[in-house]
C-alpha cells in the first residue's frame, strides 16, 4: 500500500504538479468502502436480522440451541467470508483505479474484470464539482466530477481523494483548460485561483423557498382530502394510511433544505463557483463561456416573496435527472437583484446600455416593454392570459425570450451558443396568423420558446436570429478564456451593471 | 414547393423569404403509400376477425356494428392517409444557404428549422428496405442539441451522398465548437 496518492508537494502547499505519461496515481485506499457502504451495511443488516430472527424463534419453539439450529461455525464462516469477500473486491478494485492528470488530458483507468481506460481533453472541459457526501465528509475525503460535453452521460469520477488533494486538482485542470501561461522557473506548478465570494442565500431563504413550494400546495390538497374522508367516514384510524404520505412529504422538505442549504456563490478566474449542501456538499464549478442557456422562473406564490430561481443548461450536466436537477440550478431562490447579480456572473456582457430594465422586463414585464417583441392581439384567442408575456427581444449579445403568466420564465441565450432554430405553425396559429419559435439549446433544463408571434415578426427573428448567431459564432470566444493572446473581440462594451468582470482578466 | 396549395390566411406561410427549396423524389409516396399499406393491412386482418367469427356464426354474440365499424374505421383512416401523403411528400424541402441548411415539412402542422453547418455533431445517412427498393435514403442532421429534429426523407440514394459529402465539407470549414 506505498501509492503515492497525493500528486505534488505534500501538505500545505496549493501547488500542484501535472504528471508525465508515466506517472500514475491512486485514489484514497478507503474509497471503495465509502462507496460501498452500503452494500456492507444491507448485508450486515439482513444477515444480522434473519440470524436474530432465527435465534429467537428457535430458541422458543425447538427449546434447543440458542442459536436456534444454525451452528455458531456457520454464522462465523458466513460473516468471514463475507468480510473476505469484501475485502478483496475493495481491495482489487482500488488497486486498479488509477488516474493521471497531464497538461493536455486527464485519464482515468478502473475496472477489474472489465477494464476501462478513460481519456479526456482538458480543454473540452465544461464543469469540474467536487462532492462530499456524507460518509465521505466523515473521512475527509471528496469526490472530483469532471463533465465534458456528452449531454452529462458520463462524467469522469474520481472517488474519492482528500479534500485538498481534489482541490488541487480541480486547480490544475481548470488552469490548463484556461491556457494560464506556464511559468518559467516552475513549468509544472499551478497555483490555485483566488476565489471572491459574491453572494449567501441565509438559511430562512432556503426554508422559505422549500415551504413557499409545490410540496406545500400538495400538503394542502391532500390535508383537505383527509379532512374529507375523516368527516364523511367518522373513523379517524383511516388516517394510518396517511402516514407513509406524510413521511414522503417531509423527505421532499428534508432533501430540499439540505440539498440548497448554506448556497453560496464566488466567481474566480476559473469561473462561476457555487457552493451548497448541508449533509452531501458540493462545489461546482463552470469555466465561463461554459453556459449556454439561462432560464429565470417564478411561479405563483414566489411572486408575493418577490424570488426567482435561476436554471442553466451547461453541456455537461445534461438532463441531470439523478439529482432532480439540482446541479443545474445556479440559484434557488434569489431576489431581483441576486438574479440580476447571477446573470451578470455568467453573461459578463449583457449586450445592451440598460441590462437592469430590459432584464426586468424579461421577467415582470408586459406588451411592448423595453424594446420587447410580443405577441399580436389575435393570439388572445388561443392563449387568453399569457398572449401579452409571451415575448422576445435580441440584444447585442443575446435573445431573451419570455413567456407565462402564472409561471413567469424568462430564457436567455447568448447568440453565439444557438444550436438551431425552428419555426413551428399549428392549424389554429395559422388560421390566426401566428407562428412559434423555438431555439435549440444543449440538453438541460432550459428550453427557449417564444410562442405565438406574428407570421412576419416570427420569420424576421428566424431570419435575423440565424445571422445574429452565423455573426457570432465567427467572432467566435476563444476555448482557453485566460491564453495569454485571448482574441476577446465579442466584449465591446463593459457596461456590465455590477462590474464582476473578473471572468474576462484576458488581458 | 407548391406554395400555391398551401392554404394562405392572413396573406403569409411560414417559409422564409427568397428561398428556392429543393424538393424529395417522388418516389417517397411509392414508399409512404407502401408502408401504409402494409399498415392497414394489419390493421384491418386483425380487426376482421371478430367479423369473420360472427359471419361464420363462432362468434354471434358479438354486436354487428362493432364488427363492421371497427374495420370501416381502419379503411377510412387508411383513405385518408393515402390521400395526404402526396401532399406531406410535397411539403417537404430543404435548402443550402451559405452557413446553414433550412429543412421544412408538414401541411396542417408546418415547421421549418434552420441548422448551421457549424453546428453540426454529425450527419446520418439510413436506407431501409423499402427505402433501398427504391434507391432512396433519408439522411438525419445531429447537433449538440436534443431539439434538432432535422430529418430528410426520400432523398435519391445520389443526392443523399452528395448532401452529405457537402455538410461534412462546410461543416469541417464553418467548425465551431460548442
Amino acid at each position: 500500500m506505498s501509492g503515492p496518492f497525493t500528486g505534488g508537494p505534500l501538505s500545505g502547499d496549493p501547488v500542484f504538479t501535472t504528471d508525465t505519461e508515466e506517472t500514475w496515481h491512486r485514489v484514497h485506499p478507503v474509497s471503495p468502502l465509502v462507496r460501498g457502504w452500503v452494500a456492507v451495511a444491507a448485508v450486515i443488516f439482513i444477515f444480522g436480522r434473519n440470524s436474530f430472527d432465527s435465534l429467537l424463534t428457535g430458541g422458543w419453539e425447538d427449546g434447543g440451541s440458542v442459536t436456534g439450529g444454525t451452528p455458531v461455525g456457520i454464522i462465523g464462516a458466513v460473516v468471514g467470508a463475507a468480510v473476505v469477500i469484501f475485502g478483496v473486491s475493495f481491495f482489487l478494485s482500488w488497486r486498479f483505479t488509477r488516474y493521471q492528470v497531464t497538461d493536455a488530458n486527464v485519464h482515468i483507468n478502473s475496472g477489474v474484470v472489465f477494464r476501462q481506460q478513460r481519456q479526456a481533453r482538458i480543454d473540452r472541459v465544461q464543469a469540474i464539482d467536487v462532492v462530499q457526501p456524507l460518509v465521505a465528509r466523515a473521512f475527509g475525503l471528496a469526490e472530483l466530477k469532471f463533465e465534458v460535453a456528452d449531454g452529462g452521460k458520463s462524467a469522469m469520477k474520481l472517488s474519492f481523494l482528500k479534500l485538498d488533494e481534489a482541490k488541487r486538482l480541480r486547480a490544475a485542470i481548470l488552469a490548463r483548460a484556461a491556457g494560464v501561461p506556464v511559468d518559467p522557473q516552475s513549468p509544472d506548478q499551478i497555483h490555485e485561483a483566488p476565489e471572491n465570494h459574491v453572494l449567501t442565500l441565509k438559511p430562512g431563504r432556503i426554508v422559505g423557498a422549500a415551504f413557499f413550494s409545490g410540496t406545500t400546495l400538495a400538503v394542502f390538497i391532500v390535508g383537505i382530502a383527509a379532512a374529507v374522508v375523516v368527516s364523511l367516514s367518522k373513523e379517524p384510524s383511516i388516517l394510518v394510511a396517511a402516514v407513509p404520505i406524510a413521511l414522503g412529504f417531509i423527505a421532499a422538505y428534508w432533501k430540499a433544505v439540505t440539498t440548497d442549504y448554506n448556497f453560496r456563490v464566488a466567481v474566480s478566474p476559473d469561473g462561476v463557483r457555487l457552493h451548497y449542501g448541508m449533509l452531501e456538499t458540493r462545489s461546482q464549478t463552470i469555466p465561463p463561456g461554459r453556459v449556454q442557456a439561462v432560464g429565470v422562473t417564478q411561479g405563483p406564490i414566489w411572486r408575493m416573496a418577490g424570488w426567482y430561481k435561476v436554471h442553466v443548461n451547461v453541456a455537461g450536466y445534461g438532463a441531470d435527472s439523478s439529482q432532480s436537477g439540482a446541479r443545474s440550478v445556479i440559484l434557488p431562490a434569489g431576489t431581483i437583484d441576486e438574479v440580476m447579480t447571477m446573470l451578470g456572473l455568467v453573461f459578463p456582457d449583457p449586450g445592451t446600455d440598460r441590462p437592469f430594465e430590459v432584464f426586468t422586463a424579461g421577467l415582470r414585464g408586459k406588451g411592448a416593454d423595453q424594446g420587447f417583441v410580443s405577441s399580436p392581439r389575435q393570439a388572445r384567442w388561443i392563449d387568453p392570459l399569457a398572449w401579452r408575456r409571451n415575448a422576445f427581444h435580441a440584444t447585442g449579445t443575446a435573445l431573451l425570450c419570455r413567456r407565462g403568466v402564472v409561471f413567469r420564465q424568462l430564457d436567455v441565450v447568448p447568440h453565439e451558443r444557438t444550436q438551431s432554430l425552428g419555426l413551428r405553425q399549428g392549424p389554429f396559429a395559422a388560421a390566426l396568423g401566428l407562428a412559434s419559435f423555438e431555439l435549440h439549446s444543449t440538453v438541460g433544463p432550459v428550453r427557449p420558446l417564444v410562442k405565438h408571434m406574428s407570421v412576419a415578426n416570427a420569420l424576421a427573428l428566424f431570419d435575423d436570429q440565424a445571422l445574429r448567431a452565423a455573426t457570432a459564432r465567427r467572432i467566435h470566444r476563444a476555448e482557453q478564456w485566460l491564453a495569454p493572446q485571448a482574441p476577446e473581440a465579442v466584449t465591446p462594451s463593459t457596461d456590465s451593471h455590477n462590474s464582476n468582470e473578473e471572468t474576462h482578466r484576458g488581458d | 414547393m407548391g406554395r400555391k396549395n398551401l392554404p394562405r390566411h392572413h396573406g403569409s406561410a411560414i417559409d422564409p423569404e427568397g428561398v428556392q427549396f429543393l424538393r424529395v423524389s417522388e418516389r417517397l409516396i411509392t414508399a409512404r403509400f407502401i408502408s401504409a399499406g402494409i399498415t392497414a393491412l394489419i390493421f384491418l386482418a386483425v380487426t376482421c376477425v371478430p367479423l369473420v367469427l360472427k359471419l361464420t356464426g363462432v362468434w354471434g354474440g358479438y354486436p354487428a356494428w362493432l364488427a363492421w365499424a371497427a374495420p370501416a374505421v381502419v379503411v377510412l383512416s387508411a383513405v385518408w392517409e393515402m390521400v395526404l401523403i402526396p401532399r406531406q411528400v410535397r411539403a417537404i424541402g430543404y435548402a443550402e444557404r451559405n452557413e446553414d441548411l433550412l429543412v421544412k415539412g408538414g401541411i396542417l402542422f408546418r415547421r421549418v428549422m434552420v441548422v448551421p453547418y457549424g453546428r453540426m455533431q454529425y450527419v446520418d445517412v439510413t436506407m431501409g428496405p423499402l427505402e433501398r427498393m427504391l434507391g432512396l435514403s433519408t439522411i438525419h442532421l445531429h447537433t449538440a442539441s436534443p431539439g434538432t429534429n432535422a430529418v430528410i426523407n426520400g432523398l435519391p440514394a445520389a443526392e443523399a451522398g452528395r448532401l452529405r459529402e457537402q455538410l461534412s465539407a462546410r461543416g469541417e470549414a464553418k467548425l465551431a465548437g460548442l
